[in-house]
């Protein structure tokens, strides 16, 4: 009952963003004289109110319906990692990423390479605000969610560092490993401990980095948009703009990364489709090619 | 499904592949020398030789999927 009565709710703050969306696209169609792309980045810019409170209202809904519990197991042995709240944010944040990376690259190499391709450009502006609104609505969505349920399972306690970096020591390759001990100075004879529900890789290396690449798209988009609603100097504009390219750059390597180190343990794909960690059935993997034994948890 | 994914990865890894190679000719037109300056071509070289990096090895770990999918994927 509560679940339906959560699905109702997020589907009519999905509705109502959508008829105000609506209602701007049909402002704009006729009180201004603009192109199809500036159109767009006004349109799109007095949507963001509306896009975010959507994401928060999705986030709310989460937290109400998915709380954080104790780790959940089942019959068969399974154990639940991800609370399906999380498993509907990260889809959909994943689609907003599938439609505004390819989009946005083109909008920078097509002007690097002086190529048109085959839409007109306010296409794949229209196509990257679509996408990027996915994104802000998740980002929002996230961070609500794990506001309500005080969940900080990927999050690295300042002190912990060192012990964290010792565990990274162990799971990454070993000329990686080589380069990181003599650069961090990692003493690799003290034991790492255990790094809980999720690997030292991820809480280390995977969480942060999409946290710094996600954080910093987002704030430069926004920045970048906000110039059609507010003055923004020129030479702001600029470095936001390159820093925005580097955040896109740094996504498409994260991308690159997430997918090879989960395709190296498929029950984590399964995980983040179904919440739930299967039964192991071989024997655990450990350092380097494998991450150690991933236990579960409700994230 | 373990194919297929492999699959999926392998056409995602051909694609930034292209996006490399995009990247690293981009850096080394004279266009881009003139227009976006040192900077930008050396974030290109370097963005590009990366993705090409990072795309190799997810290649190789799809195609070690695709060949045995239970023993390359930790399952």
């Amino acid at each position: 009952m509560r679940g339906l009565l959560g699905l109702l709710v997020a589907l009519v703050a999905t509705a109502v963003t959508a008829a105000l969306f609506m209602n701007i696209v049909g402002q704009a169609g006729v009180a201004q004289p603009w192109g199809n792309e500036l159109d767009d980045n006004f349109i799109f810019v007095r949507a963001l109110p509306a896009i975010l409170a959507t994401g928060v209202a999705y986030g709310l809904i989460g937290g109400w319906l998915y709380p954080r519990g104790a780790a959940a197991r089942r019959g068969d042995g399974a154990v639940r990692r991800f609370s399906p709240a999380t498993v509907l944010l990260h889809l959909l944040i994943t689609i907003g990423f599938v439609i505004a990376l390819p989009t946005g690259l083109w909008q920078y190499m097509g002007g690097i390479l002086d190529v048109q391709g085959p839409l007109p450009v306010f296409m794949y502006y229209r196509i990257h605000y679509i996408g990027a609104a996915i994104i802000l609505a998740s980002v929002a969505a996230f961070v609500t969610y794990w506001w309500m349920t005080g969940d900080r399972s990927l999050v690295v306690a300042p002190r912990e560092w060192p012990r964290y970096l010792r565990g990274l020591a162990t799971e990454v390759h070993p000329m990686v490993r080589r380069w990181m001990v003599r650069l961090l100075r990692i003493d690799t004879a003290q034991s790492a401990g255990s790094s809980g529900t999720f690997t030292f890789y991820e809480k280390t290396f995977m969480f942060p980095g999409w946290a710094v690449a996600i954080t910093l798209i987002t704030v430069t988009g926004l920045l970048k948009l906000l110039r059609y609603a507010i003055p923004i100097p020129g030479t702001v504009v600029f470095v936001v703009s390159t820093l925005h390219v580097t955040a896109m750059v740094m996504l498409i390597l994260l991308t690159l990364d997430h997918l090879r180190y989960y395709f190296a343990r498929w029950p984590l794909v399964v995980a983040i489709f179904t919440g739930w960690l299967p039964p192991r059935r071989t024997a655990p993997r450990t350092a380097p090619s494998g991450a150690p034994a991933a236990t579960g948890g409700d994230e | 499904m373990k194919r297929l994914a492999a699959v999926l990865g392998l056409v995602w890894c051909v694609a930034n592949l292209v996006v490399a190679y995009w990247m690293l000719t981009g850096g080394i037109l004279a266009k881009t020398a003139q227009h976006e300056g040192i900077v930008a071509q050396a974030s290109l070289l370097l963005g590009g030789l990366l993705v090409a990096i990072f795309a190799g090895l997810l290649a190789r770990q799809c195609l070690r999927m695709f060949a045995a999918p239970d023993e390359a994927s930790g399952a």
